[in-house]
């Protein structure tokens, strides 16, 4: 792996079929894409679904990719973001089919507030934000896009994408507020 | 910058101004000199929520993940349209190939008996010289 490549050159080295290139584009994208489509859907081993199919798009698009024409990175995002609209669409419909129990996220009189914990509660309460705040929040905050970027890949302009993040940031707060201190 | 606008960043973007949009940076450096203990505490409410927000960690790949997944990658030589044979079938490609030859093959030699009587041909092996007994025996 040659560490300076960027996502063009990697990708037009796996286009001709280098083994170490796929490999490379591998190990630098599988971490990426399951923090994205793990904290989109909640769920590890969809997490793991998108990522693989995500992979499939990238070798299918290697030969056919324009570098400079647009940035890897935002496509990347842009396609694995569909796959998880995609599942959580899935869910939805399933849901209406047959509602499930909700289950208790709050806090509960024998609930310490371990790391593990914690984690768990904030990730229930970000599965529990509208899929754009959580998307706006997930692409900011965990992917560490830049606000035109981030807006960019979804779609909308600065501001909107800026008062997506104002809401379901204060969404959590209020959802997390028991946790202070 | 004004105070309202500071805020509003804040909770968009966190408690590190380092993650704010570049040109808001400098705008924000100036207000947190002016009003620095204000300006601290909007930054640490904005911060507990990031804080929070980093105790979600994302899932760890499976053992084998990403080795299924580079073997299912562009392997050397393998053209779009080999590519887009291979799954389907190379035996049916390939059948299909040795079906053209034969045809092709066919043909030629028709063609061949019909215009000129054979001609000898000699083929060079290498470029050794090879002597033969009768038996056999190089």
């Amino acid at each position: 792996m040659r560490l300076g490549d960027s996502d063009d050159q990697l990708l037009a080295r796996v286009a001709v079929g280098d083994p170490a290139a796929t490999r490379a584009m591998v190990a630098r994208k599988l971490p990426r894409l399951l923090s994205l489509a793990g904290r989109m859907l909640g769920d590890a081993a969809e997490a793991e679904d998108v990522a693989q199919e995500a992979f499939l798009r990238i070798w299918k698009q290697a030969s056919r990719w324009r570098p400079g024409e647009a940035r890897f990175d935002t496509w990347l995002h842009r396609v694995a973001l569909n796959l998880c609209y995609d599942r959580l669409r899935r869910r939805r419909e399933l849901a209406f089919a047959d509602p499930p129990d909700r289950a208790d996220d709050g806090p509960g009189p024998d609930r310490g507030l371990l790391a593990a914990d914690t984690g768990r509660r904030v990730g229930a309460a970000l599965q529990s934000l509208p899929d754009r705040q959580r998307e706006a929040i997930v692409l900011c905050h965990y992917q560490e896009l830049g606000n035109i970027e981030a807006a960019a890949v979804m779609g909308v302009s600065v501001e909107a994408l800026e008062s997506l993040l104002g809401r379901g940031r204060r969404a959590l707060r209020v959802a997390l507020a028991d946790m202070k201190g | 910058m004004n105070a309202e606008r500071f805020e509003a960043l804040a909770e968009a973007f966190g408690g590190d101004v380092a993650r704010w949009p570049a040109d808001e940076r400098e705008a924000a450096a100036v207000l947190m000199a002016a009003r620095a203990d204000w300006a601290r505490s909007v930054l640490g409410l904005a911060g507990e929520v990031d804080t929070a927000l980093y105790a979600y960690a994302p899932p760890q790949a499976s053992v084998g993940l990403a080795d299924r997944i580079a073997a299912a990658g562009p392997r050397p030589g393998r053209g779009r349209w080999m590519g887009f044979l291979w799954p389907a079938g190379l035996g049916a490609g390939l059948a299909a190939a040795c079906a053209a030859g034969i045809f092709v093959g066919a043909h030629l030699s028709a063609a061949a008996v019909s215009a000129e009587p054979l001609e000898p041909v000699t083929m060079a092996v290498s470029d050794q010289d090879f002597d033969f007994d009768l038996d056999g025996e190089v």
